[in-house]
């Protein structure tokens, strides 16, 4: 007993605790960096007035919450379809539709991007829906399948523990199987958020605005200044939201796991 | 549920079948069986003889084919399968402690699942983790991988008890822990039964732990086809064909001597303190073991003196009385 105490002790040493506190720090302090770097060197720019018209607070603010609505909305459809499909996928009796639902997100992602943006287009027209469409299909997969993994490597064992004593079928799904999930949910999720962040520049393509927009007008007017603002906010978006990703994983993974 | 009290309900299977789909025998073929209240019978077998599917059976994990399961007098089958299940205690040989949950919701589970209110689950909770020598102060917080097998078992035991279940089901309980934890936690399993007398099957293949635990053997052959269902101390002295004879193996008479104390034997005059001394409640196996050690054909309990031809005797006597059964 009290060589247990020692060892759950031994398996958080106090040093390695905050040596992960400070690793977590390194990601939202490099974005900081960059992004001061990116305002400082704008700052020695002469922008012409086309430039200037892209790069100033007002444009870069409505952009930057385009770009975030963009991926918000779609990664909260992709959490509200992917889940429940993933877990249909996963029970042994759908065996035979699984295939056809990995399929289909397997499609989303395999087909190119913009192709699906041009198709959706002549169906919907251009705006925000259309770019949540072509957003939503691409990111689904990764959810989807980790759910689906994440709820079959659950230890039988537990399934049949948990039916011995009586659970019924839905509470073993919300309270086991879910649950010990959860890890690897959240895992597919933060892929699929980072995915989202990137893939949410083609919404320019259709008229969604975000940070595509500066790209794009920055390579058709041939002002590389506009287009590395853009480029450079996109990826930073992305390492954020990797990292708050990483922070939830951290806080919603069950304990005692 | 269950109109009895909690301390153990007779159990009566049926002809009990199980086909299950695409296999061409039954994998349990009409299984008659009579276990009578708060006693423990112990099922075994082979691997794959059916006595596992038998046990899943009685708690519907497995749906039977065809038969009838009688609890307390109640139809088994005629219950809602979930609701069945947290009225009947269920222990299996991976323990299926849920890792995310602390000790203390794992024991509340099914409490909770019934809807115990909050102070009365938690009362029970902290009571079964007492009982089974968890000190709930210490374990009540933490999670299962923090506590050893051994550990993990015995909330696995308070866990299947913890609604109180007039029958409980376990399935190789003791199967995964070392040699020296599993003689451990049945000493102290054999404790806790002789005060809940819970109706218990236990399914081994081990015939050493079904003499042991067992009020009752049911030695069971292919599809659960029962050899012989007798006590231990019948089966030993009478096995009923070969094939319950090989599961006793060799030493038949040793693991009788096993389960008698020397209190049982007659003894001669005071006892004397120059033979070799045994204590009461010492079984006649460890006392032979003692005469052979010291070359003698006596030693002394409190009693008085036991000799090898009572130790002889006593072993006929309980031949004759099995007879007589």
């Amino acid at each position: 007993m009290t060589a247990e105490t020692l060892r759950a002790a031994a398996a958080q040493p106090t040093n390695l605790r905050y040596g992960k506190g400070l690793r977590k720090l390194i990601t939202p302090v490099a974005i900081a960096i960059v992004l001061a770097a990116l305002y400082v060197w704008v700052g020695t720019l002469q922008l012409d007035s086309i430039e200037q018209r892209s790069l100033n607070s007002a444009v870069i603010i409505q952009k930057a919450i385009e770009h975030l609505r963009l991926t918000v909305v779609a990664t909260a459809l992709v959490v509200v379809i992917a889940i429940p499909l993933g877990v249909v996928a996963s029970r042994a009796k759908n065996r035979l539709i699984t295939p056809f639902i990995l399929g289909t997100a397997n499609l989303g992602q395999a087909v190119p991007a913009i192709g699906l943006l041009v198709l959706c287009t002549f169906v919907m027209g251009v705006g925000f829906q259309t770019a949540l469409v072509g957003l939503v299909a691409y990111a689904v997969l990764p959810v989807l399948r980790n759910t689906m993994v994440g709820v079959q490597q659950v230890d039988p064992a537990l399934i049949e523990a948990a039916r011995g004593m009586g659970m019924t079928k839905g509470q073993v799904l919300r309270r086991v199987e879910l649950k010990l999930a959860v890890p690897a949910i959240l895992a597919g999720l933060r892929t699929s958020l980072v995915l989202t962040v990137g893939m949410a520049t083609m919404g320019a393509f259709v008229a969604a605005g975000g940070f595509g927009e500066l790209i794009i007008n920055g390579l058709k007017l041939q002002r590389m200044p506009v287009t590395i603002v853009g480029g450079v906010l996109t990826a930073s978006i992305a390492f954020l939201v990797d990292w708050l990703g990483g922070l939830a994983e951290d806080l919603l993974k069950p304990r005692g796991m | 549920m269950f109109e009895t009290d909690t301390g153990g309900a007779q159990i009566q299977l049926r002809a009990l079948t199980k086909q299950f789909p695409g296999q061409a025998e039954p994998a349990v073929d009409s299984v008659d069986l009579d276990i009578p209240a708060g006693e423990l019978v112990a099922f075994v077998g082979p691997s794959g003889c059916g006595k596992t599917t038998t046990m899943k059976m009685i708690n519907r994990l497995v749906e039977p084919t065809s038969g009838e399961i009688r609890i307390g007098g109640e139809d088994v089958l005629a219950l809602p399968p979930d609701e069945l299940r947290r009225h009947i205690g269920y222990v299996i040989q991976q323990i299926g402690l849920f890792p995310h949950l602390t000790i203390g919701e794992n024991v509340g589970l099914v409490p909770k699942l019934l809807g115990w209110d909050r102070p009365k689950a938690e009362a029970r909770t902290e009571d079964l983790l007492a009982l089974v020598n968890l000190e709930p102060g210490e374990y009540r917080d933490r999670y299962p991988r923090q506590l050893s097998g051994g550990q993990q078992q015995r909330v696995g035991v308070a866990r299947a008890l913890a609604a109180d279940p007039p029958v409980m089901l376990m399935d190789e309980p003791f199967g995964a822990t070392d040699p020296i934890t599993r003689e451990h936690l049945q000493n102290e399993f054999l404790k806790l039964q002789k005060d809940l007398r819970k109706t218990i099957i236990f399914v081994t293949h081990d015939f050493e732990e079904a003499i042991k635990l067992g009020d009752r053997i049911a030695v069971l052959r292919n599809q659960s086809h029962i050899a012989q269902y007798d006590t231990p101390a019948n089966i030993l002295a009478n096995p009923a064909d070969d094939y319950v004879a090989s599961f006793i193996g060799a030493d038949a008479t040793l693991k009788r001597l096993a389960l008698m104390t020397v209190d049982e034997v007659p003894t001669e005059g005071p006892p004397d303190p120059a033979l070799p001394q045994v204590e009461t409640g010492t079984s006649l196996r460890e006392a032979l073991d003692l005469m052979v050690a010291n070359g003698t054909d006596r030693c002394s309990s409190p009693a008085g003196v036991l000799s090898y031809t009572a130790l002889c005797a006593s072993i006929g006597r309980e031949e004759v009385a099995a007879g007589d059964r």
